[in-house]
């Protein structure tokens, strides 16, 4: 117990301490200078611009896109041939290959509506939601379990991630999928989906048992705020927990003002289903923190939008005493969708470029602030912001519009088994040009080759092997990991799941461990979840190569393939290598590849005498096939 | 590395592909590399350890900023969090004061789990002076304290959390928070590995597991994934998915990974422009090297029985720990740039019940293989340039809890340091009377951070990554090299 003595120093150090802190909040106004940035200026529907080639054009991306590249004086290279179109367009929608049958199908579909009705079918398919959700899950820096040193379980986060892969495969609209995951409880009182979907607000890192329970809502309070501004308005507000931004206008109070938005919350509600944000109905008084420090209570603030994007002085709702929802984040939700907000479209239609282009047309795709790049097309970027909102949010309409652009639809390199000699000097003659005047390829005269993430590197090998499970939905699948990572984790804390052929299941329903990354998706740059992904790295490292080759999954899923083929062509040696190309690489092997692998198999077995063995030197080449560049890189 | 060995690096990948398309690939690339702006020589090492786009953009980072005194560290890392009165911070007080509570003078204290009001606890064993400098060390590290004039206690430690993984995190990253890059990926970003059949910064995690925060430890947060710690095993699989599966021989690797080069050089061969392609080949070399390397680097039968008795392999207590420490002399002799290891499970020295059990078992563990190493060091002509940082993440509270343990202490420890650029036989900065908090000279986390990669030729302030709008360091804001206690 501490004496009155004691106990009277300390008050007297708070008292001095909150008096120093207490000072008149200074903040600098905004200049007409800083409301000029390109990325805060107001949202103008632009005129698509005229082109010289207006044969070229497919849409009005086209016309962005080519008057550019006109005026740089390239020209793009023509389109992909179509098994090269079809790998594309299937990873990047779907997140799978195509299958054999599908690529006979669309060779051969001489209609002049065969890509989009492809577009259409992919679309409509559920492996759509699966695939797209991954990207949004790395924003919402989604896990199944806290992280730090406990790393508990949260047994219904699940529900999230199935939310966002229904959303998004029954086409919610935007403005309304971004409202649900910041007000769902308020817009929607008693509906257990839309409570479900707040679990965006609070997917981060947490520790339930940190010392003090103060400090504890003070760090995730700081992560949600900074999460909404890097996810919807591109800014990286976080830096302005501590102190004013260095760079953009978003002062110190800006960001405790966005916080108390979230302040009135009661975090981390479980409800029967989820755990879940709920409304107090208590609005306690919000206060800038010195430094950043949570025992350092500074000047009062009032719940506001930061001021840069706040044109409009929209006010944030003071909670009555009768209301039971205090409306700040039902405010902040549609604040963020309004149709003329400069940020919340220009952000996410950047970064749903770079998800199907490779780069952003900002790069910096969540710093769109002084220090983050200037866009390539800022009228294309203003014309897809504003397109959007014509198109009612409707997001797979926007994916529609992106893939059967012409720009999408050009080759990656100057060289198609379609084209005739004199039309691939002609590419070789742009794409030299591209890549000496253009070597970031910012002004599109080719398309971006892409390396693929982890998990459709998984699912791609048990695609190609015919084992990929069906069955969607439900809580994360522990699959086996080795001994030696199992070994390092807490007991207990992977049980692996009894059901074998859940291991099969796409990787979006792998268990999410926090402290734990599934080892291939580790070595292939998956996010780490503490804080939101806009964009993932792609890096190139021996460990990709020793999980590919030698780990238990790729070797299984190298038998794997094996056995499919051999049950569906059989004893035909030439058949068995061509069905083992399409499975893998989309497309027939040319004579030289088949002599490569005859002569490859040949040597593989030399020396080998049963079939058994005979079969081992296949399952060495299936295995091949999984570790090509070809395989996860997609043209 | 210089011009010469990349070169012949390259001419090797290329023979052994037997496919000359790469030549004029890796050409275009080097050119590309070289408009970057960086030299050639950590050219050479990211062409090898594979590089992702960021980390080009930011190579002119490697390399020193000024004269290294030391090339390499071993981190050998206390988990759980050893007492510094116990074993390196004498404080006659604490006897003196023992079964008292803490004087009112102190003030109050935030604690973990509320032992503020305890009676003060005595140090378990003596400390006593050694060496020719006098240096104190406990009776419980007996192997130790005969190197004492070796070592440079740093008596002033302190750093901000009374939990175990914000600590753990912030031991390793700078930060309390989970997943920003740790002290070992920022070195590997900063001078890149003196070895091209291995990563620069190896982690040997405690066989009995249970890390607190687990493996962001060791994390690259948002450095490229190269940088990020290679955890290494003792034994037949010493990285992870080293070797295939038994029944596929050397042979019928080789032959597998000849055919993937082939069809990856015919791949590029249509796509001369992508640096990336061409890095992912050279990945696989690596790999393929690494699979031979490393078996050899945890082979220990052509150590001799000597060198092993010295480590104490062979005996019960210290076999496993004394193998590790055997292990990170042959990976710094091999010029691995970092070598983490861990001593302590998920309990490991985080003595809360009994100091004297708990303690004297993690003493028993630790103290003859770390004597082992710095004597190995220093007759094979290591120890000049090689730093060795021992330490936990914090250390232990002067008070008692449950009558013989101690609860954490993030407010005043000790951490010593020893080798390549540091004085030995010396304490630097004090606790207050009682080891409660630091008080004289005191050394953050920061300032350690600041000083071991001052060692290393590294400028903090210098060493930076530009992510998400800001230049990102290990310091953050903060940092003081303390010069007081450089050789």
């Amino acid at each position: 117990m501490l004496n009155l003595q004691a106990f009277a120093i300390i008050l007297l150090t708070a008292a001095v301490a909150t008096a120093d802190d207490t000072a008149t909040l200074r903040e600098d106004p905004i200049t007409d200078g800083e409301r000029d940035h390109w990325a805060f200026r107001p949202l103008v529907r632009p005129m698509p611009p005229d082109v010289g080639d207006s044969a070229w054009p497919r849409n009005p991306i086209d016309q962005f896109i080519l008057a550019r590249l006109e005026q740089e004086q390239l020209a793009p290279l023509p389109p992909a041939d179509r098994a090269t179109l079809l790998r594309r367009v299937s990873f990047d929608l779907i997140g799978l290959p195509p299958t054999p049958e599908e690529i006979a199908a669309f060779v051969a579909d001489d209609s002049p509506l065969a890509y989009e009705r492809l577009v259409d079918r992919l679309l409509a398919s559920t492996a759509y939601g699966e695939r797209w959700a991954q990207h949004w899950l790395d924003l919402a820096r989604f896990a199944e379990t806290d992280g730090f040193e406990h790393d508990k379980l949260r047994p219904e986060a699940w529900r999230y991630r199935d939310w966002v892969i229904d959303a998004l495969n029954r086409d919610l609209p935007l403005d309304e999928f971004i409202c649900l995951q910041i007000a769902g409880d308020e817009l929607r009182p008693g509906d257990p989906q839309a409570a479900i979907a707040t679990g965006f607000l609070i997917a981060g890192p947490d520790m339930p048992d940190l010392n003090l329970q103060e400090e504890r809502r003070h760090n995730v309070l700081n992560a949600i705020t900074a999460t909404v501004g890097s996810v919807f308005l591109g800014l990286q507000i976080g830096c302005a927990q501590c102190h004013d931004h260095k760079y953009d206008p978003i002062s110190q109070a800006d960001f405790y003002r966005l916080r108390a938005v979230f302040e009135t919350a009661e975090l981390f509600k479980t409800r029967p289903g989820a755990r879940v944000v709920q409304e107090s109905g208590v609005a306690p008084v919000s206060h800038l923190m010195v430094r950043g420090d949570f025992r350092r209570p500074g000047p009062v603030v009032e719940a506001a939008f930061p001021r840069i994007a706040n044109v409009w002085g929209d006010e944030v709702l003071t909670p009555g005493a009768s209301q039971p929802m205090s409306g700040r984040r039902t405010a902040l939700a549609r604040w963020l969708t309004r149709p003329d907000h400069p940020l919340t479209t220009r952000v996410l239609m950047n970064w749903f470029w770079q998800q199907h282009f490779g780069d952003g047309l900002c790069r910096t795709s969540s710093d769109f602030g002084v220090m983050g790049d200037s866009p390539s097309h800022p009228k294309l970027l203003d014309w897809l912001a504003t397109e959007l909102v014509a198109q009612g949010w409707n997001l797979k309409q926007m994916h529609r519009l992106l893939v059967t652009s012409a720009t999408y639809r050009q080759a990656s390199r100057a060289g198609s088994p379609e084209w005739s000699d004199e039309q691939t000097r002609e590419a070789q003659s742009r794409l030299e040009r591209s890549l000496a005047v253009d070597p970031d390829n910012r002004w599109l005269a080719r398309m971006n080759r892409r390396r693929l993430e982890g998990e459709a590197i998984r699912d791609a090998m048990l695609a190609a092997a015919g084992r990929l499970s069906e069955s969607r939905g439900g809580p994360g699948v522990m699959a086996p990991l080795p001994p030696e990572v199992q070994g390092a984790l807490l007991a207990g804390h992977w049980k692996t799941s009894p059901n074998v052929e859940e291991h099969r299941r796409r990787s979006v329903y792998l268990f999410v461990r926090r402290n734990l990354r599934y080892p291939l998706f580790e070595a292939f740059d998956r996010p780490d979840t503490q804080a939101s992904c806009p964009r993932r790295a792609t890096s190139t490292t021996a460990p990709q190569a020793l999980v590919l080759m030698n780990s238990e999954f790729a070797v299984a899923a190298a038998q794997a393939l094996v056995d499919q083929v051999l049950s569906d062509v059989g004893s035909d040696s030439t058949a068995r290598l061509e069905l083992i190309y399409r499975r893998t690489l989309s497309r027939d092997p040319s004579p030289s590849e088949l002599d490569a692998a005859r002569q490859f198999l040949q040597t593989q077995s030399a020396g080998l005498d049963s079939a058994v063995n005979n079969q081992a030197a296949l399952v060495d080449f299936c295995r091949a096939m999984f570790n090509l560049n070809e395989f996860v890189y997609v043209d | 590395m210089d011009d010469v060995d990349y070169n012949h690096a390259e001419r090797k990948a290329i023979l052994e592909d037997g496919a000359m398309s790469i030549e004029s690939a890796t050409r275009s690339r080097r050119e590309f590399l070289r408009r970057g702006g960086c030299g050639l020589g950590a050219v050479a090492l990211a062409a090898l350890l594979g590089e992702d786009d960021r980390a080009r953009a930011a190579s002119e980072q490697r390399g020193t900023h000024f004269a290294p005194r030391a090339r390499r560290v071993i981190y050998l890392f206390m988990h759980g969090g050893p007492s510094h009165v116990d074993l390196f911070d004498p404080k006659p007080e604490l006897a003196k004061y023992a079964g008292q509570p803490l004087p009112e003078s102190y003030g109050m204290v935030m604690t973990r789990r509320k032992v503020a009001a305890n009676p003060l606890l005595a140090a378990v064993w003596p400390l006593r002076p050694r060496g020719e400098s006098g240096l104190e060390v406990s009776d419980m590290l007996p192997e130790v304290a005969a190197l004492a004039d070796d070592l440079c206690v740093l008596r002033g430690c302190h750093g901000d959390s009374v939990n175990h993984p914000q600590s753990v995190y912030q031991m390793n990253t700078g930060t309390v928070l989970m997943g920003k890059p740790s002290l070992g990926s920022w070195v590997s970003y900063g001078l890149g590995s003196e070895n091209e059949d291995m990563p620069a910064f190896v982690v040997m995690p405690d066989p009995g597991g249970g890390l607190k925060g687990g493996p962001p430890a060791w994390g690259n947060g948002f450095l490229p994934a190269t940088h990020q710690g290679t955890p290494l095993r003792p034994g037949a699989n010493p990285i992870l998915y080293l070797r295939p599966p038994p029944e596929i021989s050397g042979e019928r690797q080789r032959a597998t990974l000849d055919f993937i080069q082939q069809r990856n050089a015919e791949h590029l061969a249509a796509r001369q422009d992508d640096d990336q392609l061409a890095a992912r080949i050279k990945a696989y070399e690596l790999a393929f090297r690494m699979q031979a390397a490393a078996p050899e680097l945890v082979e220990l039968a052509h150590e001799t029985e000597e060198t092993r008795r010295l480590y104490g392999i062979g005996e019960k207590e210290t076999d496993e720990f004394g193998t590790r420490c055997l292990l990170a002399r042959r990976l710094v002799e091999r010029g691995v740039r970092f070598v983490q290891l861990y001593a302590g499970d998920t309990n490991g020295w985080d003595a809360h019940n009994d100091v004297a059990k708990n303690h004297g078992q993690m003493c028993r563990r630790t103290d003859k293989p770390i004597a082992g190493l710095l004597q190995d060091l220093k007759r094979r002509g290591l120890w000049n340039d090689t730093l060795v940082i021992w330490g936990g993440e914090f250390g232990r509270m002067p008070m008692s809890e449950s009558g013989t343990g101690r609860d954490h202490n993030p407010w005043g420890y000790s951490m010593w340091l020893a080798g390549g650029g540091v004085r030995g036989g010396m304490a630097y900065g004090a606790t207050d009377p009682l080891g409660l908090r630091a008080e004289q000279n005191k050394v953050h986390v920061h300032d350690l951070h600041a000083t071991i990669l001052h060692l290393l030729g590294l400028d903090h302030t210098r060493l930076t990554f530009f992510h998400n709008g800001r230049d990102e360091r290990l310091t953050d804001v903060a940092g003081r090299v303390v010069t007081e206690i450089l050789a």
